[in-house]
C-alpha cells in the first residue's frame, strides 16, 4: 500500500519517522537479545516495527527510506525525536493515518520511559 | 499584569494538540479522576470553537462534518451526567493540563469571534485552512480521548490490584464505573479517531466499538493472527511480511512464557511441568523465530512494505497481550496477572496457538525453500551466501551444498537457495 497524494514535505518529515522508528525497533531487539527470550523488550521492538510500517505505508513507492541509521541508540530519545518529528506532519486528508500513528508513539514512549 | 496572548488561532491549535500529546506519553492512573471531572470542558470547548469556524460554503463539505462534532459533544454530555449520577470520581481538583487545552480551544475560539467576521470560505486557501482547523481539533479530541481511557484504565487496573489486598468496598465503586468510562471514551475515540482516518463510512456502519477483554481478547488475537499469517504469506510472501510474521511468532512466545510462569507461581498451571518442559521449549521457539526474523530482515530493504492486514493483526495481538501481562514498562507480577484473567484459559489459548505456529514455520520454510520470485539486497545475500559456504565449509561438507545468487540488478538478486549435489 501507498499514499501518492501526500505533500513532499510532509513525506519527507514522514520518511524520517519512518527510519527512526525502524532505528528504534533494531535497538530494543537488540537489547531484547541481550536480556534473553522472556525480555519484554522483544514486544517493545515490535510495538515499534509495527509503528514503522503504519509510517511507510503513509508513505509513496518513491520515498527515501535508506539513509544512515540515527547516532543516537536510546529507545525512549529516539521515540521522542520520531514524536517530535510528527508535530511538523499537517493533519489533512492526504496525510490519513498520522493522528493514530501519534498515539501509537506517544502509548510507545509511555511503555519505554521507567 | 498579564501578558496579552499573541498567538494565532494556527499556533492556539497546535499547543492544544502538543499538550494532549505530552498528557499521553506522561499519563498514569491515579490522574484519572481529575482527567475524568476536566475532559467535558475540553470537549466542550472543542465544539464551541468549531461553530465559531466560518461554515463551509453550499455544502463544499459533507454536513456529515458538523454532524461528528454535535455526536461527539453529546457523548461527552452523556458522560458526565452518568458521572453525577453515580457519584464517581465525585468532586475533586480539575486537571490542570487538560484545563489549559480548554482555554487554548476557548482563546481560539474568541479570537476568530473577534476577528474573524470577515473570513470567506469561498477563496480555496481560506477553505483549506479551515479543513485544516477542524482536523486538527478532530485529531485534538482523538488524542485526548484516548489518553484519558489510558488514564481510566490504569486506575481500574490499580483499584483492582488494590481490592486484592483489602481495599475498603467503597473505594472498589470505581471499577466497574472506571470501566463504564473506558467503554465510553473508547466510542468517543473511535468516532474521532474515524473523522481524522478518513473512516467516517465505517464508523456509521456499526463497527464494533467494545470488543472482548482478557483472555477471550486474547484469544480472538491469537486466532486473527493465525489467519492472516497465513492469507498473508500465501499470497504475498515478500521478506518484509516475513520479518513482520518471525517477530510475531517470536512476541508469541516470549508472551507465553510470561504467562504461563505467571500461571505456574499463582496455581493455574503445573509448576514442575512448567520449569522442566515449557519454559525451555519455549525459550528455544523465541530463540528460532528471532533467529528466522534476523535472516528475512537481512533481505529486506529499507523501502519494502508490509502488509497493512498483517500489521492490524499484530498489532491487535500485541495490544492483548499487553492487556493481560503487562504494567506500565514490563511484564505484571503474577498476581496481578491472575487478578485480570483465568490464567488457566490464557494458558490454553497459547498451548493452541504455538501448535498452530508450527504450520506458520513451514510456510516460511516453503517460501524460503521454493519461492522462485524471492528476491533481496545483493550485498547482504551475497554476505549471506559467503557465511553460509564458511560455516559448510568449517563443518567439513565441502562439496555437499552450493548457495546460488543470481543477480538481476546492482541492487537485487534472486535468494540464496541451498541445493544439493
Amino acid at each position: 500500500m501507498t499514499n501518492d497524494t501526500i505533500d513532499q514535505d510532509a513525506g519527507d518529515t514522514l520518511a524520517a519517522v519512518a527510519r527512526l522508528l525502524r532505528h528504534a525497533a533494531v535497538r530494543a531487539w537488540a537489547q531484547a537479545e541481550v536480556e534473553g527470550p522472556r525480555s519484554h523488550l522483544h514486544l517493545l521492538g515490535l510495538g515499534i516495527h509495527i509503528a514503522s510500517c503504519q509510517a511507510v505505508a503513509m508513505l509513496p513507492a518513491c520515498a527515501d527510506l535508506e539513509g544512515q541509521p540515527p547516532a543516537q541508540d536510546d529507545i525512549a530519545q529516539l521515540l521522542r525525536a520520531a514524536e517530535e518529528l510528527t508535530r511538523a506532519i499537517p493533519v489533512l486528508d492526504q496525510a490519513a493515518g498520522i493522528s493514530p500513528l501519534v498515539v501509537a508513539i506517544c502509548d510507545l514512549m509511555r511503555e519505554a520511559t521507567p | 499584569m498579564k501578558r496579552q496572548d499573541e498567538r494565532s488561532v494556527g499556533e492556539l491549535l497546535l499547543d492544544a494538540d502538543f499538550t494532549t500529546r505530552q498528557i499521553l506519553m506522561d499519563v498514569t492512573g491515579d490522574d484519572a479522576p481529575a482527567m475524568l471531572r476536566t475532559w467535558g470542558e475540553v470537549v466542550q470547548s472543542a465544539s464551541e470553537l468549531w461553530a465559531t469556524l466560518p461554515q463551509p460554503f453550499r455544502g463544499t463539505t459533507s454536513p456529515i462534518d458538523g454532524v461528528t462534532v454535535a455526536r461527539l459533544e453529546s457523548m461527552s454530555q452523556a458522560m458526565h451526567r452518568n458521572q453525577i449520577r453515580r457519584g464517581w470520581p465525585g468532586d475533586g481538583p480539575s486537571d490542570e493540563r487538560l484545563l489549559h487545552v480548554a482555554e487554548t480551544l476557548t482563546r481560539a475560539a474568541d479570537l476568530i469571534g473577534r476577528r474573524g467576521g470577515h473570513i470567506g470560505p469561498t477563496d480555496p486557501a481560506v477553505r483549506a485552512d479551515l479543513d485544516a482547523a477542524r482536523m486538527r481539533i478532530m485529531h485534538t479530541l482523538y488524542v485526548g480521548a484516548h489518553s484519558v481511557g489510558v488514564a481510566a484504565q490504569q486506575h481500574v487496573a490499580d483499584v483492582e490490584l488494590a481490592t486484592t489486598r483489602g481495599m475498603p468496598s467503597r473505594e472498589c465503586r470505581a471499577v466497574p464505573r472506571g470501566q463504564d468510562a473506558i467503554n465510553r471514551l473508547a466510542a468517543f475515540e473511535q468516532l474521532a479517531g474515524a473523522y481524522v482516518g478518513n473512516q467516517f463510512a465505517r464508523a456509521v456502519q456499526g463497527e464494533h466499538v467494545h470488543g472482548p477483554y482478557g483472555s477471550e481478547r486474547l484469544q480472538q488475537a491469537l486466532i486473527g493472527w493465525d489467519i492472516q499469517a497465513h492469507r498473508t504469506l500465501a499470497t504475498n510472501p515478500t521478506p518484509a511480511n516475513l520479518v513482520l510474521a518471525s517477530r510475531t511468532q517470536a512476541g508469541i512466545a516470549t508472551a507465553a512464557a510470561a504467562i504461563l510462569h505467571a500461571g505456574a507461581r499463582t496455581g493455574h498451571v503445573d509448576a514442575h511441568a512448567y520449569e522442566h518442559r515449557l519454559a525451555p521449549t519455549l525459550d528455544a521457539t523465541q530463540q528460532a523465530w528471532t533467529q528466522v526474523a534476523t535472516r528475512w530482515a537481512e533481505m529486506t530493504t529499507p523501502a519494502g512494505r508490509t502488509d497493512l492486514d498483517l500489521v492490524h493483526a499484530a498489532g491487535e495481538l500485541r495490544a492483548a497481550v499487553r492487556e493481560v501481562a503487562h504494567d506500565k514498562t514490563t511484564w505484571a507480577r503474577p498476581e496481578v496477572m491472575a487478578g485480570r484473567v483465568d490464567l488457566g484459559e490464557a494458558a490454553q489459548h497459547l498451548q493452541q496457538a504455538l501448535s498452530t505456529a508450527v504450520d506458520v514455520a513451514c510456510v516460511i520454510r516453503d517460501v524460503a525453500a521454493e519461492d522462485p520470485n524471492l528476491t533481496g539486497p545483493a550485498r547482504a545475500m551475497s554476505h549471506r551466501a559467503n557465511a553460509d559456504i564458511d560455516r559448510a565449509a568449517g563443518r567439513g561438507h565441502r562439496g555437499k551444498d552450493v548457495v546460488w545468487v543470481t543477480g538481476h540488478s546492482p541492487c537485487c538478486a534472486t535468494v540464496a537457495r541451498p541445493q544439493t549435489q
